[in-house]
């Protein structure tokens, strides 16, 4: 599905990503893991066309990055924004049905197969309860789920997340990552994420890609890839502060 | 792991039914346009109706049906009076009504552009550049009227596309992100602008009046050749704005965001300024800066219908049409006083009413 | 959009935004039929075939000189703009005072049906005339309603240019004044009246009036010319005659020294410029509003001047010397006799006569 070689981006004459080879099928479920400025953001900006590597090749599906448009990409990927400011007053429907903007004709705007799309995302993220509200007055966590159902909306096979956790608090960090799972498991989405939280990765993703310095340094399951000698080398921790659920379980 | 997924309704909404509110009947959008149609009716109707001069309704009447119909109702009339009638009264409401348009619907375009709900059509510097062109043509020693337009409107027109494209250009430069590139530049161009037009004025003498009356705004001398001039261009750019109203929809989100629905942002983003530029341009030619307009209209109308451009266009641009040719008939039954100032009186108050006693599920 | 769940299941042809946006197209279609259709019509002439074609015989001259005027007639305004007048004008609308003034001057008063707003009307008879502008602004529409056949308007952005311009688009035949030099009001007398069918009477006042400017010339002739402030206005800045202003002229015939401000047309001066020049006399124009000597005289800086130190600050009501019109004369004479109190002027001719 999604199949990084030999990778590079650089940025202001900054190599912040280098020898890039990743490879992610369809229905994987993956997080990106490693301490800040190891490259996770760039990676994924890479892979959903924001920047252009310096060096390598990035294939969508098996077709070079460069040569799908952007409204093919947008049906592909959809990439759930970190945090959302919207300037204006919006409804949660409202802000949900803009994940249907790749699909609407341009003219005509949203038909009933749109309508009934966002309507299944609502449900399907489990937001119903929030219809009408505006998006501005809901707390981070619900903000959270409209913008998962925004991306579902966008009915595309893989879904991206920059740190989908962040700011959460520990109801909502949990319920956000049994929503991916439910995603990737009964509707088969590929979900590539990047996570802070390694006890989260270690939790609800079965494959964990770890990055340091703009390099992938692991690449495997939870087991594998969080060892105390890792941890210790690449977040420069004591093992024993983190709690690792993979680790005990 | 997979025995920690529990369905997420659980989680979620433990005790909370699914209560759906009860959002917009969807006929709202349309009976309000509706209600704008019949509104621009009625005002056309009372535009052409009041005046200084006093004039038959039904002489009034059969002049627009004689002049648009060909059909000779047998009243009588003096060319004075079809002259009032057919030459100022009508094409005055209708390029208020044009210029409404373009204010309210450029603001839209604005405010969703900028992300930035205090964005009017002249943020990016449009007013100043067209203001100072004014004040140049004013000052230069060179008269000539084509088609009903001078030397004024002509640098009015070229100068706020002028400051705008510069604005542009210069907020390509440097590291800043684009959005607050674009308004700090529009800033700072906006005071050199203004400082420009300020030493115009402060040389101009007697010309003083005439500058100091196009930075008020108004329709007196509206004519057919202005509003032929001026409608082309408001209609075009406003209608190709319509038809971009997907892009502003996206750009609702941030333009990372909008990128990733699809939308090639960088390109839309010229497009809509380039577009909403030439509409308040054409506007400002002819009828001078009048404020208010295109700040309120599209702000009332989102408290409405809610932020989908694909709403908020088409209701801005008839709500628009329908507040200045209000102010208009305003401003002149109250002795020709600037428009600008009727719109501020009537805009404001309704505005803030309207905000307090929101309850239609929006704020700004 | 996305209203509630059961609203999904509705079906429609378009979005209601999509509905109206067609409807926006189609209205505007409509519109654009209409500012077309007009364009192509040759409208304005509406106005000007209404002039009366032939009115020979309703123009009586009373006076000894029968102007008998050829209309129609064909002159350049002050702006160089080539007006023609198809018969003698019966209705003329006046947007500037002097020029009112002038018409009641020559005798065809009773002509003008609307005139510009003014403070200080004269002729009295010219009270009853609607206003059909202000200082800002030309009512278009009123001045359309009396159909006029002749319009005065004043230069140099007394009338606003794009009124004019609207005027002349809808056929009005407007002629332009702008008097900047002693020399162009007589030029305006003669050419209002030559628009008017008036030129014997017109060259008969321009020249009573160069009688009186003479022998004010005269009377003053040999006297100290004193350096002098003619103050317009000082609410916010010092406002006084701008260089070869139609005022230093006229302070110059009245046998004085103008000071002025520098520039061919800014009227502000600065405080220190004046201390500068330090007049020997003050008028002040802005008595009428309210300004005494004794203020001015208490400004801060102003007592080292020669005029202040010696009480040289006089009132002077300027209506008849900024004014210019047939009563300029008049003017002369004041601002002469404030000038030098006590100087022989031989008796005023009559003023022109009004009827």
């Amino acid at each position: 599905m999604i199949e990084l070689e030999d990778v590079a981006v650089t940025y202001r004459s900054q190599r912040v990503l280098s020898g890039i080879d990743l490879a992610i099928e369809a229905g994987e479920r993956v997080a990106l893991i490693g301490p800040n400025g190891a490259g996770k953001s760039t990676l994924l900006r890479a892979v959903t066309g924001l920047v252009a590597p310096s060096e390598g090749s990035v294939r969508i599906a098996g077709a070079p990055l460069r040569t799908i448009d952007r409204a093919s990409l947008a049906r592909r990927l959809a990439v759930v924004p970190q945090q959302v400011v919207v300037p204006f007053s919006i409804r949660v429907e409202e802000l949900v049905g803009l994940g249907r903007l790749p699909h609407e004709d341009p003219l005509r705007g949203a038909r009933p197969a749109d309508r009934a799309a966002v309507h299944d995302a609502i449900e399907r993220v489990g937001i119903g309860h929030l219809l009408g509200r505006d998006v501005r007055e809901l707390s981070l966590g619900e903000r959270q789920l409209t913008l998962v159902a925004l991306a579902v909306a966008q009915a595309a096979t893989v879904l991206i997340l920059d740190e989908p956790t962040v700011h959460l608090d520990l109801r909502h960090q949990i319920a956000t990552m049994e929503l991916l799972v439910d995603l990737n498991e009964r509707d088969g989405t590929t979900v590539v994420a990047v996570l802070h939280d390694l006890g989260l990765a270690g939790a609800f993703f079965p494959r964990l890609v770890l990055m340091d310095a703009g390099r992938i340094v692991a690449d495997g399951t939870p087991a594998e890839v969080l060892t105390d000698s890792r941890i210790r080398a690449v977040f420069g921790v004591d093992p024993a502060m983190v709690r690792l659920p993979v680790a005990t379980a | 792991m997979t025995n920690r997924a529990v369905t997420t309704e659980h989680t979620l909404a433990p005790t909370r039914p699914s209560v759906v509110r009860v959002g917009r009947p969807r006929s709202r959008p349309v009976l309000l346009g509706w209600v704008g149609v019949v509104a621009l009716v009625v005002l056309l109707s009372l535009g052409v109706a009041v005046g200084s001069v006093a004039i038959a309704p039904l002489d009034t009447l059969a002049i627009i049906v004689e002049r648009l119909l060909g059909v000779d109702l047998g009243l009588a009339w003096s060319p004075a009076t079809e002259t009032i009638v057919w030459e100022l009264r009508v094409p005055r409401v209708l390029t208020s009504m044009v210029v409404g348009t373009a204010l309210a619907v450029a603001g839209a375009t604005f405010q969703g552009l900028l992300r930035n709900p205090l964005a009017d059509p002249y943020v990016l510097g449009t007013a100043s550049g067209a203001a100072l062109g004014a004040a140049i043509a004013v000052l230069l020693p060179i008269r000539f009227v084509v088609l009903g337009f001078s030397l004024l409107h002509a640098l009015a027109f070229v100068g706020a596309l002028a400051s705008i494209y510069t604005v542009y250009r210069l907020s390509r430069i440097g590291g800043l992100a684009p959005l607050t590139s674009l308004l700090l530049v529009g800033y700072a161009v906006g005071s050199l602008l203004a400082a420009g037009l300020a030493m115009a004025m402060y040389l101009s003498g007697a010309a003083l009046r005439q500058i100091f009356s196009y930075l008020l705004g108004g329709f007196d001398t509206a004519s057919w050749s202005q509003l032929a001039g001026t409608f082309p261009l408001v209609a075009v750019g406003t209608g190709l704005i319509l038809l971009r109203a997907r892009s502003l929809n996206g750009l609702l989100l941030g333009e990372e965001a909008a990128t990733h629905l699809g939308l090639d942002v960088r390109r839309e983003r010229a497009i809509l300024l380039a577009l909403a530029s030439l509409v308040t341009a054409a506007a400002v030619a002819v009828s001078g800066l009048i404020g208010f307009v295109g700040l309120v209209v599209p702000h009332v109308v989102r408290l409405v219908v809610g932020p989908s451009a694909r709403l908020v266009l088409p209701l801005s641009a008839l709500a628009g049409a329908a507040l200045l040719a209000f102010a208009d008939i305003v401003a002149r039954a109250a002795g020709e006083i600037p428009v600008g100032i009727v719109t501020a009186l009537i805009g404001a108050p309704f505005f803030i009413v309207l905000l307090r006693r929101a309850r239609t599920g929006y704020e700004l | 959009m996305f209203r509630r769940p059961h609203a999904l299941t509705e079906s429609g042809p378009n979005s209601p935004g999509q509905r109206l946006a067609l409807f926006l197209v189609a209205a505007i279609m409509v519109v654009a039929a209409c500012a077309g259709g007009s364009g192509a019509s040759p409208s304005p002439s509406t106005i000007a075939s209404v002039a009366p074609a032939a009115s020979v015989e309703a123009t009586p001259l009373p006076t000894a000189a029968p102007s008998a005027a050829a209309f129609p007639v064909t002159l350049t305004d002050d702006e160089g703009t080539t007006v023609e007048i198809e018969a003698e004008p019966e209705v003329i609308v006046s947007l500037t005072p002097a020029t009112t003034e002038t018409l009641f001057a020559l005798g065809v008063g009773d002509r003008v049906v609307g005139k510009g707003q003014d403070f200080f009307l004269y002729p009295p008879e010219a009270v009853d005339i609607p206003d059909v502008a202000t200082f800002d602004a030309v009512d278009i529409e009123q001045v359309v309603s009396l159909e006029p056949d002749l319009v005065f308007a004043g230069g140099n952005f007394f009338t606003p240019p794009d009124a004019i311009t609207r005027m002349r688009e809808l056929g009005l035949p407007v002629v332009v004044l702008y008097a900047a030099s002693v020399e162009a009001v007589f030029a305006d007398i003669e050419l209002i009246g030559q628009a008017s069918g008036r030129s014997a009477e017109a060259t008969a006042i321009v020249e009573r009036m160069r009688t009186e400017f003479d022998a004010v010339e005269a009377a003053v002739a040999g006297l100290a010319t004193p350096r002098l402030f003619y103050e317009l206005d000082a609410t916010g800045a010092i406002y006084g005659p701008a260089d070869d202003s139609f005022l230093a002229e006229m302070i110059e015939l009245a046998g004085g020294d103008p000071i002025t401000t520098g520039s061919a047309d800014k009227f502000d001066i600065s405080v220190e410029r004046l201390i500068e020049e330090d007049p020997e006399l003050i008028l002040l124009a802005d008595a009428p509003f309210g300004v005494t000597p004794e203020q001015v005289a208490a400004r801060p800086g102003w007592n080292v001047m020669t005029a202040v130190q010696e009480g040289e600050i006089r009132p002077i009501d300027d209506q008849t010397v900024t004014r210019p019109g047939p009563r300029l004369f008049l003017g002369l004479r004041l601002l002469a006799e404030t000038i030098h109190p006590g100087v022989a002027l031989p008796a005023a001719a009559p003023i022109p006569p009004v009827r």
